[in-house]
C-alpha cells in the first residue's frame, strides 16, 4: 500500500460505436481525455473501474491507464494510449474525419 | 469461379440473420461480452484500439470484378473510404460500427461473400497461392480443394471452439508463394511414385511467440482422403490441445510436446473411423467445383503491341520486368497490382482504386482478381497486349509503383496504429524504409528482397520469414525493433535468426539501410541476393554492419 | 425435557433452541450457542466483511479462543485479507483458521482464474462452498451474521436453522435492523472495512463486488447483474443448494428440439472409473468430463443408456468432439451436454450428436426458449450433412 500510486483514468470501447472513451466525474463517458476523471487514489481508481465494468450495455473492456495531469486534463503516459487518443498515425486527421492519405 | 449453389446462398442469409440477432441480443442483455465476443469474432467482427474491425473472408485470395466493386462500395458507404488486404488473403474495414455489422455482411452476401470464421478459435479462411490457375510451374490448380475445405469447415459443429484459432494453407505449385510450412495444416500437391497426384500434409507449423516449420504428418494423402484426414487431426487437437495457457494452446506445441509420431498414431487411428463417415458424396461436389475454375477462354491475338511498347517506355519496362511473372500460357502474363507506394500503407487501397482494379480485371483479366498474402493485388490472366493499356490506367490510379519483390514490398501488420494486440507500429517503419530507398534510388540495385515487419510477437506481419524481418516491441513504455535475418517463407523455408538488440523508432530505418548497404558491398555479383549472400556468409557481417560501434568496441577491446 | 444431544434429530434439537430463545437478544442467543451442550461442537463462520465485526465481537467477549473459519477464496479484496488480521489482533481471537480450495482444485477447475467471468456459480462452489463444507464437517454447529433484513431470500430467518439433519445453523443476529448493526460497531469502536466508506456496504470477491449506489440494495453490487443472491453456503438435505434457502434445489431445464423441460432422467450418474461395480444396474448413466478420453468406454457402450457430457464453459468445444467420437464408436443411447452450452451453440451441439442440452435456470432465464429455438431447426444449412449426404 506504500508504493505510490501511478494516477489513472478510466477508458473503455463504447458498445455501439466502438470509439474509444473516458469515464468523467460524474460517471458519464466522453471522447476527450482530458474531460476524463483524473483518479490518483488506488482504491477510488478500482471503484471507478467497478462502476464502469457496471455497465456492459453502454461499454466495452474498461481498464486502469496510465495518466498524468496536462495543462487541459488528463494526458496519456504511454505511447499506445497515445494512440488511442490520437487516432492512427498514417492518415492524418481519421480518427474523427475522413481518411486521406499522407 | 466458385458460384455460390442455393445451399450456401441460403447459408450465408442464415448467418447474416443470426449475427444481426446476436447484436441484438448483445445489446439488450441477453448475451454477456463474455459470450458476444467468440461469436462476433466467428464473424470476422474485433474491437481494435479506435473502433470495431470488420474482417472480410477472400476466400483462397480469389475475387470477380462485382465482388471488388462491392468491396469498394462498404469502404464508401460503411467506413472511411479504404481497406486494408491482409497477409492472410483478407479484407479488413477498420472503422465499421456495431450496429452497421450486419448490413455490411448483407452487403457481402449479395456478391456471394462473407466475414465467416476470419477470427475466432476455429478453422480459419483457407488460404492459397494467389498465383493458382495461372502458374507456370503449377501441377494442378489448388481452388477448388480449398473451396472443398471452406464448406467442410464453414460452421463444422465440432470445430468452432477450438483450443486455438486454426489456419490452413493450400498450394499447387512445388515453389511455395502461400507460406504452407508456416501453418497449422500446410497442404503441398505432390505425385507419388505412380505418378498420381495427391497432397503431402504438413501438421504444426506456425509463427507468432514460438516459430516452428511445419512437419510432414503423411508424405502422401490421396486427394480423396483430403477431408476425412483433416478431420482426423483437427478432432485430435481439439482433445489435446492445450486449453491452460492460450500461447501454448496451437496445434504446433501441440505437435511439439507430444511428439510428431504420436500424433501422427492418434491422426491415422482417427483417420480411419472418420474414413468410413464419408460417403463419398464430398467428392461428388468437389466434381461439382472443379468446374467452376476453368482455364481462362484465351485470347488469340498478336503480342507485337507489348514488345514495341517494351522496348519504348522505360517506365513501363520496369513495371513489367517488377510486377508481372510469366504465365501458364505464353501470351499471357500474371500481373500485380502494388499496393506498396512508397510511403503509403502497406496493403491499404482506397475505395476508388478498388473500382478501378475491378475495371481492370473485368476488361482485361477475365474477370478476375486476387489478393496476395504479401498484400498486392494480381491481376492473374493478362494477354500481355493489353499490358500497356492497363500499365496506363494503373498510372493514372496510383497504382503503378514498379517494386514487387524488391525492398518497398514490404509486409506491415497494422501495428499499433489499430490493432488492440500491437505493442508497436509496423506501419509507420514501412513507409519511412520505402521512403528512404526510393531516395536513394538502390531499390532495383538491390533486387529481391522481402522485409516483413510485425509489430507484435504474434507475427502477422510474418517477420519470422521475412529476409529481414522487423519485430515492434514495447520496451518499458517505447517502441523498440529487433531484426531478424535469413527468414524464408518459401519451399526453401527457414526462420529468421535474432541478430541482436533492439533499436529505437528513429535508429530501426538507419540499421536497415546499414544492412543492405553492408549487402551490396558483400555479394558476388548483381546476381546473388539478399537471402543467398546470408546463407553463404553468415550472420556475422550483417550484425557488424548493424552493430558498428559493438565492432569498434571489440576491435578497440582486442 | 431438553433433547438428548446425542439421540436426538437435528430437527428436534433445532425447534427446541428457537422456541427457547425465541425473545433473545442476539448475545443471549450466541452465549447460550457456545455454551448449550445440546449443539455441540461449534465453529463461526466469518468473511470479515462489511458487518462481520459485531459478531466477532461478542464472540470475543463470550469466549475468543473459539473457532473461526474464514474462506480465502484467494480472490478477496486486498483491504479484506489486512482488515482479517486487524481486527483478530484488535479482538485477541486466537483460533482464525483460513480455508482455502486446494491447489489441486484450483488448477484442474480455474487455471487462469477466470472461472468467475464464465460461471459465477462453479468460482463459488470451487472457492468457497467446498473449502467450507469440508472444513465444517467437523463440527456440529456454526454461526454465520446472516440477518433477514440482508433480503428476499433470508426474510424467514431463525435463530437455529436444521441444515440437513446433520448439522445445526445459528443466525444470532437473524432480527437485527441495519440501525443495529451500526449502533452496535458505533458504540463499541469497532474498527470498520475500509471498503465501507468507500460504497461498498456488502463485500465479497473484488471480480463479483461492485459498488452500491446511496439508496440502492446495500446487497445489490454483489453479483450485480445477476440473479443470483447467495453463494451457496446452504444446505438441504446434506446437498449444497443455492438461491432462496429452504426452497427446493432449484432443477436444471433441459432444452430440446421441442422446448425446455424437466428433467425425466432421475437415476444416478456414475463416472467412467466406477463403471465396473455398477454392471448390474438397471439402468447406467455416465458423467463424463470433458477432458475425458472417450477411449475409456470402449466395448462398454452398450450396457450404457445416457452419457453426459460436462461443458465448464461455452468457450470449451471439446465436448462436441467427444460426441462425435461417441458417436462414431456406436454409442446409440442418450446424449447430453451439461453446463455452459448457449443457444447459440445448440445446433452445433445437436450436430455433434448430442440430443439434448441441460442449463441453469439462471441460463434459461437469460437466454430463454426463443432463443434456442432459432437455433432448434438445426438440420437446416449444415454442410456436414451436405458433404456426408446424410439426410
Amino acid at each position: 500500500m506504500s508504493r505510490k500510486f501511478t494516477p489513472k483514468v478510466v477508458t473503455a470501447n463504447d458498445l455501439l460505436e466502438g470509439d474509444s472513451i473516458w469515464m468523467t466525474a460524474d460517471g458519464e463517458w466522453t471522447r476527450d481525455i482530458a474531460k476524463a476523471e483524473y483518479l490518483e487514489d488506488a482504491d477510488h481508481a478500482e471503484a471507478r473501474l467497478k462502476l464502469a465494468e457496471s455497465q456492459p450495455g453502454k461499454i466495452v473492456g474498461a481498464y486502469l491507464a496510465d495518466a498524468k495531469l496536462g495543462e487541459n486534463g488528463p494526458e496519456p503516459t504511454h505511447f499506445r494510449e497515445e494512440f488511442r487518443v490520437s487516432g492512427p498515425s498514417n492518415y492524418t486527421s481519421s480518427k474523427h474525419g475522413a481518411a486521406s492519405h499522407v | 469461379m466458385y458460384k455460390y449453389s442455393d445451399f450456401d446462398e441460403k447459408f450465408v442469409r442464415e448467418r447474416v440473420a443470426q449475427f444481426r440477432g446476436q447484436v441484438e441480443r448483445r445489446i439488450d442483455g441477453s448475451l454477456t461480452e463474455d459470450e458476444f465476443k467468440p461469436l462476433r469474432l466467428m464473424n470476422g467482427l474485433y474491437l481494435q484500439l479506435h473502433a470495431y474491425m470488420l474482417r472480410v473472408a477472400v476466400p483462397y485470395g480469389t475475387l470477380s470484378s462485382r465482388q471488388m466493386r462491392q468491396l469498394a462500395y462498404i469502404a464508401q458507404k460503411w467506413d472511411k473510404g479504404y481497406g486494408h488486404f491482409t497477409t492472410r488473403q483478407n479484407i479488413q474495414y477498420n472503422w465499421p460500427k456495431l450496429n452497421d455489422v450486419p448490413d455490411m455482411l448483407s452487403a457481402l452476401a449479395d456478391v456471394e461473400m462473407h466475414a465467416i470464421q476470419t477470427s475466432g478459435n476455429t478453422i480459419r479462411n483457407v488460404t492459397s497461392d494467389q498465383f493458382a490457375g495461372a502458374a507456370e510451374d503449377e501441377i494442378e490448380d489448388p481452388r477448388p480443394y480449398a473451396e472443398l475445405i471452406r464448406q467442410w469447415s464453414t460452421d463444422h459443429p465440432e470445430f468452432q471452439f477450438l483450443p486455438r484459432k486454426f489456419k490452413i494453407a493450400i498450394t499447387g505449385s512445388p515453389n511455395d508463394r502461400a507460406v504452407v510450412k508456416a501453418h497449422d495444416i500446410g497442404l503441398r500437391m505432390a505425385r507419388n511414385d505412380a505418378g498420381e497426384t495427391g497432397f503431402e500434409v504438413i501438421v504444426g507449423g506456425g509463427l507468432g511467440r514460438t516459430p516452428m516449420e511445419g512437419k510432414v504428418v503423411r508424405e502422401f494423402l490421396p486427394k480423396a482422403d483430403l477431408l476425412p484426414y483433416l478431420e482426423a487431426i483437427v478432432s485430435v487437437y481439439n482433445l489435446l490441445g492445450r486449453r491452460d495457457n492460450k500461447y501454448k494452446a496451437r496445434i504446433k506445441i501441440t505437435v511439439h510436446e507430444n511428439g510428431l509420431e504420436t500424433i501422427r498414431d492418434l491422426v491415422e487411428q482417427e483417420f480411419t473411423v472418420r474414413r468410413a463417415a464419408f460417403s463419398g458424396i464430398d467428392q461428388e461436389m468437389l466434381a461439382e467445383i472443379k468446374p467452376a475454375f476453368p482455364k481462362p477462354t484465351y485470347i488469340q491475338a498478336p503480342t507485337d503491341a507489348f514488345t514495341t511498347a517494351y522496348d519504348a517506355d522505360p517506365v513501363f519496362r520496369s513495371w513489367v520486368d517488377t510486377n508481372t511473372v510469366a504465365h501458364q500460357n505464353g501470351d499471357y502474363a500474371i500481373a500485380t497490382i502494388s499496393l506498396k507506394k512508397h510511403g503509403a500503407t502497406p496493403g491499404d487501397a482506397t475505395d476508388a482504386q478498388m473500382r478501378e482494379m475491378a475495371d481492370l480485371a473485368e476488361a482485361y483479366s477475365h474477370d478476375e482478381l486476387r489478393v496476395s498474402h504479401e498484400q498486392n493485388i494480381v491481376l492473374p490472366h493478362v494477354h500481355k497486349s493489353h499490358l500497356p493499356a492497363i500499365h496506363a490506367r494503373l498510372v493514372a490510379a496510383d497504382l503503378a509503383t514498379a517494386n514487387v519483390g524488391l525492398v518497398s514490398d514490404i509486409i506491415a501488420c497494422p501495428g499499433m496504429d489499430y490493432c488492440a494486440l500491437a505493442t508497436a507500429r509496423s506501419i509507420p517503419v514501412a513507409q519511412e524504409i520505402a521512403t528512404r530507398f526510393d531516395e536513394l534510388k538502390l531499390e532495383h540495385e538491390i533486387g529481391a528482397l522481402k522485409i516483413k515487419i510485425s509489430g507484435c510477437i504474434n507475427a502477422c506481419g510474418h517477420h519470422h520469414v521475412g529476409h529481414i524481418g522487423i519485430l515492434g516491441l514495447d520496451r518499458a513504455g517505447v517502441e523498440n525493433y529487433q531484426i531478424t535475418l535469413g527468414g524464408d517463407g518459401t519451399e526453401t523455408f527457414a526462420i529468421g535468426q535474432r541478430a541482436g538488440p533492439g533499436f529505437s523508432d528513429t535508429e530501426i530505418v538507419p540499421a536497415i539501410e546499414r544492412l543492405i548497404l553492408a549487402y551490396l558491398d558483400l555479394r558476388e555479383n548483381s546476381d546473388e541476393t539478399f537471402l543467398s549472400a546470408y546463407r553463404r556468409l553468415g550472420a556475422d557481417p550483417f550484425k557488424a554492419a548493424l552493430y558498428p560501434d559493438a565492432e569498434k568496441g571489440r576491435k578497440h577491446a582486442a | 425435557m431438553q433433547p438428548d444431544p446425542f439421540t436426538a434429530s437435528v430437527a428436534d434439537r433445532v425447534t427446541d433452541l428457537n422456541e427457547r430463545y425465541l425473545n433473545h437478544a442476539a448475545q443471549a442467543v450466541l452465549k447460550r450457542a457456545l455454551t448449550d451442550d445440546t449443539v455441540g461442537r461449534i465453529a463461526m463462520v466469518s468473511s470479515f466483511g462489511a458487518e462481520s465485526v459485531v459478531l466477532l465481537h461478542m464472540l470475543s467477549v463470550i469466549n475468543p479462543a473459539t473457532p473461526i473459519l474464514f474462506i480465502d477464496t484467494q480472490m478477496l479484496f486486498e483491504e479484506t485479507l489486512t482488515y482479517q488480521q486487524e481486527v483478530a489482533a484488535h479482538l485477541g481471537l486466537t483460533d482464525v483458521r483460513t480455508i482455502r480450495a486446494t491447489r489441486e482444485a484450483v488448477a484442474a477447475h480455474d487455471p487462469d482464474g477466470l472461472l468467475h467471468k464464465s460461471s459465477t456459480d462453479a468460482c463459488c462452489d470451487l472457492r468457497k462452498t467446498v473449502p467450507l463444507e469440508n472444513a465444517l464437517s467437523n463440527f456440529d454447529a456454526w454461526i454465520t451474521g446472516r440477518k433477514r433484513f440482508q433480503g428476499k431470500t433470508r426474510a424467514t430467518l431463525d435463530f437455529f436453522e436444521n441444515e440437513g439433519d446433520t448439522r445445526i445453523k445459528i443466525n444470532p443476529l437473524a432480527h437485527w435492523t441495519p440501525d443495529d448493526v451500526q449502533d452496535y460497531i458505533i458504540n463499541n469502536r469497532l474498527p470498520r472495512h475500509p471498503l465501507v466508506a468507500k460504497g461498498y456496504p456488502s463485500i465479497g470477491c473484488a471480480p463479483c463486488t461492485s459498488r452500491v449506489a446511496p439508496g440502492e440494495d446495500p446487497r445489490s453490487g454483489r453479483w450485480r447483474d445477476q440473479d443470483k443472491e447467495e453463494c451457496g453456503i446452504h444446505f438441504i438435505n446434506g446437498k449444497v443448494v443455492r438461491g432462496p434457502i429452504l426452497k427446493e434445489e432449484p432443477m436444471n431445464i433441459i432444452v430440446t428440439d421441442q422446448g425446455f423441460g424437466q428433467d425425466d432422467w432421475t437415476l444416478a450418474y456414475t463416472t467412467p472409473d466406477e463403471l465396473a461395480d455398477n454392471s448390474d444396474a438397471p439402468a447406467l448413466a455416465i458423467d463424463l468430463a470433458s477432458d475425458a478420453d472417450p477411449a475409456v468406454l470402449a466395448g462398454k457402450l452398450d450396457g450404457i443408456d445416457m452419457i453426459r457430457i460436462d461443458f465448464p464453459s461455452f468457450a470449451d468445444g471439446r465436448g462436441f468432439t467427444l460426441a462425435r467420437r461417441l458417436r462414431l464408436m456406436g454409442f446409440n443411447g442418450r446424449l447430453r451436454a451439461k453446463g455452459h452450452v448457449i443457444a447459440d451453440q445448440y445446433a452445433m451441439a445437436r450436430r455433434s450428436g448430442f440430443e439434448e442440452v441441460e442449463i441453469t435456470p439462471e441460463l434459461a432465464e437469460r437466454q430463454p426458449w426463443d432463443q434456442w429455438k432459432a437455433r432448434a431447426t438445426w438440420q437446416d444449412h449444415d454442410y456436414q450433412n451436405r458433404l456426408r449426404g446424410a439426410v
